[in-house]
């Protein structure tokens, strides 16, 4: 089975992927893309996102050893944006990390991870809206039906040049809900 | 100012008892599991960041490896730390025993 599916949230994906081995499913592969292939299992299986950039080649070696002594399987990890997926079969002991400390820690990668990703499309942003509008210029002067035919016409393009935007809005979403957790986590 | 690992969490507390002696990752969380009586049980990315952040702090440090497992072992900056947390853990047990 292949689903297509986008994510801008880590912990939303994480929630899907479990939702999906729920149904007896297990994740065989993931792509840059957002293809996410699963395939039927009779065991049951859970996942964990972790976020982990900068890992050198000899720490990346360590990190998956130590994953995999615990029975953790790598089904996938982008070095570019750091986002790492753990599988195993569900035995109980379900849990990437075990105290208050490296949990903390895991909420801020994951706000280093929104905030840098949403400083990027931020700086995109700034590019394209720079020197072009949303809407034709002309369009404000249009009257009566063409003035609508034109605005439903342009519309869809205009969503496509606020895309950045509204990653940037995302992006600072997720940020703020990593910060909220960390805060809470922290401040215990 | 105080060291910013100081005082000793727990986890960081068992994992330098257990690296007394040198071991890889899962065999420190099978030694913690067993002087914790069950109690700690690490998990695969606490284990990996603590050791991380403890290696990086020099009070343990790689001295080989078996297979494609690194074998760490605590430095003499770590068993300083430890002596330090003992004093500081034995007066606050001192406390217990003077009220009672």
């Amino acid at each position: 089975m292949k689903r297509f599916k986008v994510f801008l949230d880590v912990e939303k994906e994480e929630q899907w992927l479990n939702e999906q081995l729920e149904k007896g499913y297990r994740c065989t592969n993931i792509s840059g893309l957002g293809i996410y292939t699963f395939e039927k299992t009779e065991k049951k299986y859970v996942m964990r996102l972790d976020y982990q950039a900068d890992l050198s080649k000899r720490r990346l070696e360590e990190y998956k050893g130590i994953y995999e002594d615990f029975g953790w399987s790598y089904v996938k990890g982008f070095a570019l944006n750091g986002i790492r997926y753990w599988q195993k079969e569900d035995d109980g002991q379900n849990e990437i990390f075990s105290d208050r400390e490296s949990t903390v820690h895991y909420y801020r990668r994951l706000m280093k991870y929104s905030l840098w990703l949403g400083m990027l499309f931020l700086a995109y942003s700034f590019m394209i809206y720079n020197d072009s509008r949303l809407y034709h210029e002309g369009l404000w002067n249009m009257e009566g039906s063409l003035f609508w035919k034109a605005l439903v016409f342009e519309t869809p393009f205009a969503l496509i040049k606020l895309l950045p935007a509204i990653m940037v809005v995302a992006f600072s979403l997720s940020f703020y809900k990593s910060y909220q957790k960390y805060v809470v986590l922290k401040g215990q | 100012m105080k060291h910013k690992l100081l005082p000793l969490s727990e986890t960081m507390h068992y994992i330098l008892l257990a690296l007394r002696e040198p071991r890889h990752g899962y065999a420190v969380m099978q030694e913690i599991e067993k002087m914790s009586n069950g109690d700690v049980i690490l998990a695969a990315g606490t284990l990996y960041g603590a050791i991380e952040n403890l290696n990086k702090h020099g009070w343990i440090e790689p001295v080989g490896s078996s297979g494609r497992r690194r074998i760490y072992h605590i430095t003499d900056e770590g068993r300083e730390v430890l002596k330090t947390e003992q004093q500081r853990l034995q007066h606050i047990l001192s406390l217990y025993e003077g009220s009672e």
